[in-house]
Parts: C-alpha cells; sequence; structure tokens
C-alpha cells in the first residue's frame, strides 16, 4: 500500500507552487516523454519522478558502461551491459509507486515513434547526446506541435532551452556546424595530421577488415567524378578490392598469421603501391614502408621524412568527402562555440600522463598492439559476430584503432596519439560530471512546468559558463526563425497503406484539387516536380516513404508555404476495399506569404540524370527549404494546443501572488516581456 | 578498493604492454578529461563533513560521491520524518521514517560508489563544537545547510582560527530562492583553465625566431611554399621590416595599423593564400605589447611572494614559484614577460613548417623554463615537483590568488549594505531575505515567518530609514510562502550548484566563486554579492 505522505506533502509543494493547486492536481495525468537515460536523462528521470509527472515514457538506446557511473547514478557496476532505460525505470520507481514509467529500449528514429505517437505527451524532454537524434525530436516536437525542452552539456558548461512551434526558435533555426570532413585521398593516401590516421583506421580499415562485405570504392567513384587525380583513385580503387583474401583469413578458424597478413597489405603493398607513383610524391614526402619482422625484432628504424606541402589544418573539404562520424559536440549553439575554442582535450595532457593509457607507444607496442586486437576481432568473428564496427567503449576495436593508427602515422612521419588521446579523438567524446547535468536537469523541470502552464514569460534559455560571477546566465527566447525549414512549415498527417497509396493521388488529395504547381520532396530527395512526373504513379512504399516520414509539399511558385506531411498508419478497422489513405480533415493549409516571390528558380534537378525511382542513388539530394526563398511575413497566429494546463487563469494582475495553499505564478499567457525580465548575457 | 584492480588486464596476454586503463580510469574517464589524475588525486584526498542530511545536503553529496571524493560523513542527529522520505532521493521513503538521517542517508549514497568511504555521525553538532572541535577541523572541507546562524557563526570562527583549518560551505535555502558562500583563508589555482591564451610574442621575437623569419626570401619563393609560410612567422618578418622604417616603432595609429594589413595583402602571389589572410587577421598582435597582465603583476606585490624565500615549509609552493615568476620579469631579457608558451595554435601551414616553428618554440621554451628554475630555487624553491613547474609555467598568464574573510550573515556592514541594495536591489533583497530568515529562525525556531517579521528583522540589519525596494517585497513574500521548504528539485540543482564550487575548490583548477552566489529558481538567475 502506498503510504499516505506520497500523495501529499513536499513532494508535490515544488510543482503545485509553479502550476498552483489545481493544475497541479493535474500533474499525475500529464505524460512526459523523456528521451535519453544517460548523465542528464538520470538526473531529470529522478526530479520529474519527485516532482509528481504521473505518465514517463523513458526511451534509450544504449547500454550502460562502465564510464557511465561517474554521473549516470542510477545504474550500478552490476548494471554494466543492461539497458539504460530497462535499468533507469526499475531504480527510480521505486521511489514513488504512484508514477508509472515505461521505459523502452530503442531508437527514436523507429518509424513506430511516428507523429501520432509524439502527440500523445504533453511534452518532451531531450536528454540527448547526439545532434542527429536531437534534430530528428526537434523536427517531430514541430511537426506534432508538443513543446519540447532541448539542452546539452559539456564539462563544466550547459545549456537548455525551451522550444515551442510558432513561438519560440525551435533547433534547427539555427544552423549547426556539421561534422568536420575531409577529402578522401587525405584519407586514403595522403594524410598529414594524427587525425587523418584515426579516421582512417576507424571508418576505412576497421569496416574493410571486420564490417559488411561492401564496395568501397562507391565514394572513390565521386571523388573521380569530382576530378580527383585518375591514377590515384585507380590504385585505391585496386587496394580495396585486395582486401579479401585477408577478410577471408580473418574469418577463418586456424588460419595462420592473419594480422600479419593484414598488416602486410596495408602497411607494406598498399604503401609500395603508392609509392610506384612517382608524380604523387613530387611536392609532398612519401610515405615509409613497414617491415613487420624488422619492427619485431628491433631492427627496423624509420627515416625521418622531409615532408612536402599539406595542410595543417586538414579541414579544407574538397571534393569527394569522407565523413567522420555523425555524432558532434553535445549541447548546442552557445555551448559548442565555447567547446571549439576552448581546448579541454588538453586539460590532462601534461598532470595525467600517469596513467596508463596515456603512455606512448613506441612503433613495436603499436605493432604488439595491433596484432593482438586483430586477432581478437578475429576471434569474435568467428564465434558468429557478424560485423564489427567502431565503439569508443569496446575496447578491442579502439585498441585496433589506436594501434592501426599509430602505425600509418609512423609511415607518414605523423606524430602518434596516445589511446587516451585516440579514444577522445575517434570517438568525439565529451568530459562530462555530475554537478553539471544535476543543475541542467533542475533547470529543465522548471521550463517544462513553465511551458505545460505556458507561462511564455518565463521561459528562457539558460546556460551555465565559467564566469565565477555569473554561474548562470538566461537570455529571452527568440521567435522562430522565418526562413527556418523545419518550424516554418505547415504540419499535417496522412494516415494510408503506403504500399497502395501512390504518390500522385496523395499530392492530388492533399492539395484538394487546387491544381497548384509543386514539387515533392523526402528529406532531402526530389519525388516529383512540375516538369517531372515518372514517380507519380509509384506508390509511397516503393518510394521509401513509410511510416514516420514526410512527404514535403514546397509551392512552385513560393507563394505558399512548405506543407509537411507525416505519414502515419490506417486504423485497423478501415475498409480493405475504402481508398488507401485518409486525407486530413481539415486539409494543409500553408500560410499565404504576404509579398510577392521572387521568380521561381528552375528546378535544381533540372538536366540531371534521373534514373529509375526504386534506385535511391538516381534520386537527386537537394535541400527542400533552401530551394524556395522564404519571406518574413507569416500571417498564420497560433492557436493554443488542447491540453489540460491551457486552461484560463485568474486575474493576473502581478506576477506572483499569495494564495491560500502557496503562491501561484500568475501572468497572462499573452503578457509581454518586460525589460526587467530580460538578463542579458554578460 | 575493489576499483583500483585491472583484473581485465592481467588476464590479457600482453599485460604490462597494452594501453588498456584500470578500471577506476574507465569509471572516471569522461571526468578525467575536464580535470586530470592530478585533479582527480585532489578529490581522492578529500574528506568533506557534511552538516545536516537535508535533502539539499544529500543532493550536493550525490555529486562529490560519484565523482569519486575520498571521504564523506554525515552530521545529524535527527531522525527522518515523512516528509524528509517524500522529498529526499537518499532516504528509502516509508521504510526510513524514524530512522536516524545521517544513517539510512550514508548508507545509500555509499551504494553509488564502493570507491569512497561515508560514515554517519548522529551526535548534535553543538555539543561537538562544545567537547570536539578537533573533529571539526580534522576535514578537508566542511559543508553547512540551513543550520541555525548562531551554530553557523561558532562553525566559522572555529575554522577561521588557523590558516590550516578547512574551508567552509554555508549553504540557506527557502522554497525556490538560495544562497551559498564559501570561507576560505586563501584560494590559489595555478590551472585556472583560462580562454585567454598565452602571448606568441612576436612584438617581441626570440632571436632563434626573428633570425628563421629574416631568412625567408618571400618574393623568390616557390609559390607553393609561399602560401605555406605560418602567419606567426609573415607578422615577425613585417613588423621587423616595418620597424626599419619607423624609426623602431610598431604601428600605432589607425592609418598606419591599416597601412600594415596592406603590406601583408600585397605580399600575396595569389588571391587565395589563406596564411596571408590568417597574418592579417592576426596583425594585432603586432601592436599588443607582449607584457605582464596586470592581475599578474598585481600578485606579484603580495607579501607572501616576498617573504617565499624565507618562510617555513607551511607556505604553499605557490608562493615560491610566484617570486620567481617575478624575478624572472625582472631580470630576463626582453624583461616583463613571461616565460615563453610552448603551445603554437592551429595555424595555415605544411607540416615541415608547422613543425620547425613548433621546434623553435619548444626550444626556446625550455630554455626560458630553465632559467626560471634557477630563480626558482634562489627563492626557496629548490624541491618544487617538475610537473608542478611546468604547470606553473604554463598557466602563469592565468594564476588566481583570492583571499577570504570570515563568514557572516550579511555580507557587509549597515552602510554598505544599503549602498549595494541600491546598486544591486534585486540580487541583494534576495541575500538580505534569506539573512533575515536565519536571523529570525535563531531567534526563536518555531517563530511564525511573515513578510513583517522579515522587513522588521531586514530593518536591524540596514541604515536605519532606509526604504526598501519592491524586489524585498518579492523576495521575503517568496520566503514567508514556505520558509522551510527543501524542494526536490530546488535541491537537486543547488547540490549541482554547491558542489560544482567545493570540487572547483579541492581540486584547484578553475575558478570558484567569491561572495554569496545568490539563486532566484523562479526566474531563473543567480548573481554574485559581496
Ligand atoms: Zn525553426
Amino acid at each position: 500500500m502506498a503510504p499516505s505522505h506520497y500523495s501529499s506533502g513536499a513532494r508535490t509543494t515544488h510543482a503545485e507552487a509553479i502550476l498552483g493547486p489545481e493544475l497541479n492536481a493535474r500533474l499525475g495525468d500529464t505524460k512526459v516523454l523523456l528521451v535519453g537515460a544517460g548523465g542528464i536523462g538520470c538526473e531529470l528521470l529522478k526530479n520529474i519522478v519527485l516532482t509528481g509527472f504521473g505518465h514517463i515514457t523513458l526511451l534509450d538506446l544504449d547500454t550502460i558502461d562502465l564510464s557511465n557511473l561517474n554521473r549516470q547514478f542510477l545504474f550500478r557496476k552490476k548494471d554494466v551491459k543492461q539497458s539504460k532505460a530497462m535499468v533507469a525505470a526499475q531504480t527510480a520507481a521505486a521511489f514513488n509507486p504512484n508514477v508509472h514509467i515505461h521505459p523502452i529500449h530503442g531508437n527514436i528514429k523507429e518509424p513506430q515513434f511516428d507523429i501520432s505517437w509524439f502527440q500523445s505527451f504533453d511534452i518532451v524532454l531531450n536528454a540527448l547526446d547526439n545532434l542527429d537524434a536531437r534534430r530528428h525530436v526537434n523536427k517531430m516536437c514541430m511537426a506534432a506541435g508538443v513543446p519540447l525542452v532541448e539542452s546539452g552539456t559539456a564539462g563544466y558548461l550547459g545549456q537548455v532551452e525551451p522550444l515551442l512551434k510558432d513561438r519560440t526558435e525551435c533547433f534547427d533555426c539555427v544552423p549547426k556546424p556539421t561534422p568536420k570532413s575531409f577529402p578522401v585521398c587525405t584519407i586514403r593516401s595522403t594524410p598529414s595530421q594524427p587525425i587523418h590516421c584515426i579516421v582512417w583506421s576507424k571508418s576505412y580499415l576497421l569496416g574493410q577488415l571486420f564490417g559488411e562485405d561492401e564496395d568501397a570504392t562507391g565514394e572513390l567513384d565521386d571523388a573521380e567524378k569530382e576530378g580527383e587525380n585518375a591514377q590515384e583513385i585507380a590504385t585505391l580503387r585496386k587496394e580495396a578490392q585486395a582486401f579479401n583474401s585477408v577478410r577471408q583469413a580473418l574469418r577463418t578458424p586456424g588460419a595462420p598469421d592473419a594480422a600479419k597478413l593484414a598488416f602486410q597489405k596495408v602497411f607494406n603493398s598498399d604503401i609500395r603501391n603508392l609509392l610506384s607513383m612517382g608524380d604523387m610524391w613530387k611536392s609532398r614526402s612519401p610515405p615509409t614502408v613497414l617491415d613487420f619482422d624488422a619492427i619485431m625484432d628491433g631492427s627496423f628504424s624509420l627515416q625521418r621524412s622531409t615532408a612536402g606541402p599539406s595542410n595543417v589544418n586538414g579541414n579544407n573539404a574538397a571534393n569527394g568527402v569522407a565523413s567522420v562520424n555523425g555524432a558532434v559536440v553535445s549541447g548546442s549553439k552557445k555551448t559548442e562555440q565555447l567547446l571549439n575554442g576552448h581546448g579541454h582535450a588538453n586539460a590532462s595532457m601534461s598532470s595525467a600522463s600517469s596513467l596508463k593509457d596515456q603512455k606512448r607507444l613506441s612503433l613495436r607496442d603499436s605493432l604488439d598492439l595491433f596484432v593482438s586486437s586483430t586477432n581478437r576481432l578475429a576471434a569474435r568473428l568467428q564465434a558468429g559476430e557478424e560485423t564489427i564496427s567502431f565503439d569508443k567503449d569496446d575496447d578491442d576495436t579502439l585498441d585496433f584503432v589506436t594501434a592501426a593508427s599509430n602505425l600509418r602515422s609512423a609511415a607518414y612521419g605523423i606524430e602518434d596519439k596516445t589511446r587516451w588521446e585516440i579514444k577522445e579523438m575517434a570517438g568525439n567524446i565529451i568530459p562530462a560530471i555530475a554537478t553539471t547535468n544535476a543543475i541542467i536537469s533542475g533547470l529543465i523541470v522548471l521550463q517544462a512546468l513553465h511551458l505545460l502552464r505556458q507561462s511564455y514569460t518565463h521561459l528562457r534559455n539558460v546556460h551555465i559558463q565559467y564566469k565565477p560571477t555569473v554561474p548562470l546566465s538566461s537570455t529571452s527566447l527568440a521567435p522562430p526563425n522565418a526562413a527556418c525549414a523545419v518550424c516554418r512549415d505547415t504540419y499535417s498527417v496522412l494516415l494510408c497503406d503506403p504500399a497502395r497509396a501512390r504518390l500522385g493521388e496523395v499530392v492530388e488529395g492533399l492539395l484538394g484539387g487546387s491544381g497548384r504547381e509543386v514539387s515533392v520532396y523526402e528529406e532531402k530527395r526530389i519525388l516529383s516536380d512540375p516538369d517531372f512526373d515518372d514517380n507519380n504513379e509509384s506508390t509511397l512504399e516503393s518510394l521509401n516513404v513509410g511510416q514516420g516520414r514526410f512527404l514535403t509539399i514546397v509551392d512552385e511558385e513560393g507563394e505558399y508555404g512548405t506543407i509537411g506531411v507525416a505519414i502515419g498508419a490506417l486504423p485497423p478497422n478501415h475498409p480493405i476495399d475504402a481508398p488507401p489513405f485518409i486525407l486530413p480533415d481539415p486539409l494543409p493549409k500553408p500560410a499565404r506569404k504576404a509579398t510577392p516571390p521572387p521568380p521561381a528558380t528552375p528546378p535544381p534537378a533540372a538536366g540531371l540524370k534521373r534514373s529509375a525511382p526504386h534506385d535511391d542513388d538516381g534520386i537527386e539530394e537537394v535541400e527542400p527549404s533552401a530551394k524556395r526563398t522564404k519571406t518574413a511575413t507569416d500571417t498564420e497566429t497560433p492557436s493554443a494546443p488542447s491540453n489540460p494546463f491551457a486552461a484560463p487563469l485568474s486575474s493576473p494582475s502581478k506576477r506572483r501572488r499569495l494564495e491560500e495553499d502557496g503562491l501561484v505564478l500568475m501572468e497572462d499567457k499573452h503578457d509581454k516581456l518586460e525589460d526587467e525580465d530580460v538578463i542579458e548575457i554578460d | 578498493m575493489p576499483d583500483s584492480q585491472t583484473i581485465e588486464s592481467a588476464t590479457t596476454a600482453l599485460a604490462t604492454r597494452t594501453p588498456q586503463p584500470d578500471t577506476k580510469t574507465r569509471r572516471y574517464d569522461r571526468q578525467l578529461r575536464l580535470w586530470a589524475a592530478s585533479g582527480q588525486a585532489a578529490l581522492e584526498s578529500a574528506r568533506v563533513l557534511v552538516i545536516s542530511g537535508s535533502a539539499t545536503s544529500t543532493s550536493i553529496l550525490k555529486n562529490l560521491v560519484l565523482p569519486g571524493i575520498g571521504h564523506f560523513t554525515i552530521l545529524d542527529h535527527e531522525r527522518v520524518s515523512p516528509a524528509d522520505a517524500g522529498n529526499n532521493f537518499f532516504l528509502e521513503g516509508q521504510s526510513s521514517v524514524g530512522k536516524f538521517r545521517a544513517e539510512e542517508a550514508v548508507r545509500l549514497l555509499r551504494e553509488l560508489n564502493d570507491g569512497v568511504e561515508g560514515k554517519a555521525d548522529t551526535r548534535i553538532i553543538e555539543q561537538v563544537l562544545d567537547n570536539d572541535p578537533a573533529f571539526i577541523t580534522s576535514f578537508s572541507l566542511v559543508i553547512a545547510h540551513n543550520l541555525n546562524e548562531n551554530t553557523v557563526a561558532r562553525i566559522a570562527k572555529l575554522l577561521w582560527e588557523d590558516e590550516t583549518y578547512p574551508s567552509f560551505v554555508v549553504v540557506r535555502s527557502s522554497g525556490f530562492l538560495a544562497e551559498f558562500s564559501i570561507q576560505f583563508h586563501e584560494h590559489t589555482v595555478i590551472e585556472s583553465h583560462s580562454e585567454t591564451a598565452p602571448t606568441l610574442r612576436i612584438d617581441k621575437p626570440f632571436p632563434a625566431l626573428l633570425e628563421y623569419a629574416n631568412s625567408l626570401d618571400f618574393t623568390n619563393m616557390d609559390p607553393t611554399e609561399h602560401s605555406h609560410i605560418p602567419y606567426v612567422v609573415i607578422l615577425v618578418r613585417v613588423l621587423e621590416d616595418w620597424k626599419k622604417s619607423h624609426n623602431g616603432a610598431a604601428p600605432k595609429t589607425y592609418e598606419e595599423k591599416k597601412e600594415f594589413k596592406k603590406t601583408i595583402t600585397a605580399m600575396k602571389v595569389k588571391v587565395d593564400e589563406e596564411n596571408f589572410d590568417e597574418a592579417e587577421a592576426q596583425a594585432y598582435r603586432c601592436w599588443t605589447e607582449s607584457s605582464v597582465p596586470s592581475e599578474i603583476a598585481a600578485l606579484f606585490q603580495d607579501p607572501k611572494a616576498f617573504s617565499a624565500a624565507s618562510s617555513s615549509s607551511s607556505t604553499s609552493p605557490f608562493f615560491a614559484l610566484l617570486a620567481a615568476l617575478r624575478a624572472f620579469t625582472v631580470q630576463h631579457d626582453p624583461p616583463q614577460v613571461l616565460p615563453l608558451s610552448a603551445t603554437l595554435p592551429d595555424m595555415k601551414s605544411n607540416t615541415v613548417n608547422y613543425v620547425h616553428l613548433q621546434t623553435l618554440y619548444k626550444k626556446r621554451a625550455e630554455e626560458e623554463k630553465a632559467q626560471f628554475k634557477k630563480y626558482l630555487a634562489l627563492s626557496g624553491g629548490a624541491g618544487i615537483d617538475d610537473a608542478l613547474i611546468d604547470s606553473f609555467v604554463k598557466n602563469a598568464h592565468a594564476l588566481k590568488l583570492l583571499r577570504g574573510r570570515q563568514w557572516t550573515s550579511v555580507h557587509s556592514s549597515a552602510e554598505t549594505l544599503g549602498n549595494s541594495m541600491a546598486m544591486n536591489s534585486k540580487h541583494v533583497s534576495t541575500h538580505l531575505a534569506l539573512a533575515s530568515l536565519s536571523s529570525l529562525q535563531a531567534k526563536q525556531a518555531d517563530t511564525k515567518v511573515t513578510t513583517e517579521a522579515l522587513t522588521a528583522e531586514a530593518a536591524t540589519l540596514l541604515p536605519s530609514g532606509l526604504e526598501l525596494p519592491e524586489e524585498w517585497d518579492e523576495a521575503a513574500g517568496e520566503i514567508a510562502r514556505s520558509p522551510n521548504a527543501d524542494l526536490p528539485n530546488m535541491a537537486a540543482l543547488l547540490g549541482g550548484l554547491v558542489a560544482q564550487e567545493v570540487i572547483k575548490m579541492i581540486t584547484k583548477q578553475y575558478v570558484p566563486i567569491n561572495g554569496y552566489c545568490v539563486v532566484d529558481l523562479i526566474e531563473m538567475w543567480t548573481g554574485v554579492v559581496g
């Protein structure tokens, strides 16, 4: 039986003071989606359980790692390798039996988490660590019209921002820095920095040896098309194809010297091949061929190279680009800027050298590590693991990348890195501590209560910063960016059977027979435009537009705003002989642009090859938003979403007022921001 | 010590060779990247006493136990009430009710990290002060949350008696308002993690750098090579040439600076030479004099920096290092510069040129460090560890020395309080409201807290006749609403803020708050008064 104090007393005082007694009583019915059960997620889950939110859905893809335990306090050592969502839910639920926690061990991008699923929540709280998932949740929340609190931390820095469609900036209103990328030839044949060798080991070599048996020549095709050195490309292509025998050996139990075979291929014969191209090394210093046996018996000596021109900064992306992993710095704008300008990674260099993985490795050490990690990975393949990809917390892969990149660095006369440094560089590791997560989580709950209460004047972007005089700084919220391609669109839901619904009829239905000329996209893929109707008879499924995806309908004349149509599933009782889709009612009504649009630019896809619609590669990739100039005027007035907290408020006299049961924050939801409410960043 | 065993690495054949870290390093990986092994070692040798087992206290402790402080003790004689059980995550709900708060909280906090030692002490703090003050001074840091003001004053007085006694963190909270302050005698920070980079000394190039810059023949250089000369070298050279035609002076006026930049642009042989763009953007370094920053020059005047050589071992090595630094800046050629930093920022160049420049800087930095060490030996720092010297020299441009004062309930005397109220009414009102609450409750624990009572109490702390601002009414009103509420979310947030500062104090890294940090969580701001 639940003890009596659970339903009264201090536990609920907090939310009550912000929401007022009446709305607070409904907190038990509030449905919260918490995305992420990591550092912020654990803290936040504890806080919202204590605050009294009644229904919490907790979703996380990850399992628990030892390195989580310095801050993710709902986990113990015995929980390592268990699902974060499951364990966190179990631990936190024990504290308050009145709260229903529904844990999901899964990826937020899975199709079943579609727009209707998002709409089943009153509020969404992000506790994520990667840009991709953040952008996805942002888009879903904007489309669903559900308030979102976004957050991020990096070491001592952190940020919280409340996001609400049509009222505040969304996460994508301000462009985010894209992951650093390098020219493919820099990675494959002419590295000049440690990071080039790390990317090569992690994103190329590891995959070639232990990943899926895929043709690694695709990006070489692109590079060649873009006019990279043809001879160099040809050599790289030959090199890629010759991986087969090594892959075979690694997968054959008892095959002798598979590690040596791998070594000989990449550090000996591949380098020899590259050296045979005299032209390449006229203006840069040639790499050194490594000799397995000579390194082993200590007779090998590296001739220090006199390197020729290359690029120390190394980030001027050229044609044919190899991407360095999608995960970017956690946190948003300001945090990222601070971080980028601040070499936190170096903090540990001098004084931490006593740690074991901060020891410098000799060439022989690297070779030993290469052999042992290759053997460990090969044993895993032979034991049934199908593919192995890089994971910074998987010691075998980290050891492999450490060894391979240092060997490559040695061959190219590039400075070596310790395993500690390589882990940070390859894993995009961001320092994380309990204190920052605690502060951020507390702020998230406050923002969430203000959002539920629709007391918009209290919403703030809050930053934790280094300044000893102002540990927290807050700024008032900016309005949506009129040119944002995510939150300025008009969203709608189409329930359909993608296997039967055809693109043409669906788009025609959505436009309500207005006959407007439009282009239709899925993400960046163009599916149709006024001069291109090949796909109109194709089913959505064959176009790879299934549940959870969006059709983006852009007005050809630029006269109307863009429509985003989320694809949802038909209700189970939908008659089999009825049309395979249900149009939204009312139909989406995009805002009409007030000013006459600039002349429509010709479709960017014109004149380029268009192959069969089923071939993903043949579909043009363009930025649907970039295509049309949008005007700043937005005639749409936000209608209050129907939620229980939107109840009309009594006498908004002062912002605070004493009431019988406690202080209630009082304000009209249309209150203007007063100057005194705004705290400038110092 | 289960965490320090390296069972995993011991099972691999190459145990001694493989660089895999032990489980402890793995557990603390994400924080080691922030404060390094030196910070971690400081944490692990810290012993923290927390007085009261409130929700705020356990939230602070949670954030110290997770990163692995050495030891904590909770001193609290109270038993768990139903209200405690409802808002303190580190109690076990109903089953904890009636048991000692300290014992229950310690048990649950220890579960977070088996590398941390935790103890419960159920004595009454006043009795400990009377009979066993040495117990309190035996810790490295003491934290008190919402204690009786008179008791806080007694602890503060005790810990102020000797320089070696622990720092004292005083936390007060009421509903959505809170403040905390740290009493310390003196706090020195070498690794301040400053965002300002040390000078590259382009305006005062060392001989090898100047020689290198002068040796380059920009006009007849291979065009590829031309586009790979680091901007540092370009600037040194252009400045040197400029000085020759300007009586040895760097550009001063706006016109001169513009002309200087034009000279750089004119040197380009191709439009897209980014190294020259960088040089133009960084040209200000030529007329920004490399000198001893004024904050560091002020430290040189500290009396302890003069007595370092003669004083006993009780003086921290900081002052011997500081004295040596002062000697260096006086006697070094050129004078009035700090030892050169070996760290070169990333810049447009090819590997060869960059590495060459890096070598020049490293070599020079080593030479200057050697000189610094000579002065250090003379200032009584002969035995100081090399790693500490390295760190000191590396951070010489951003050293911090904070001097504290004894804790008082309000941050200043009546007169200055009146002034600061006028200047900063929002922060000071909240500070004063919390002080008035303490003062009121110290007189009579179960007194009824009303806005009027708080206002009357505040009047005794302020110059007579001072009219209280509107912000006062808001702050006092908020406190009167629920004077003793220790709200879970507020406790969590405050626990983060306080622990953050405690970690800065213990690790002596980053710069802690000096003064009273005031927090208003309705409006979500923080400010520092005093
Ligand atoms: Zn937006």
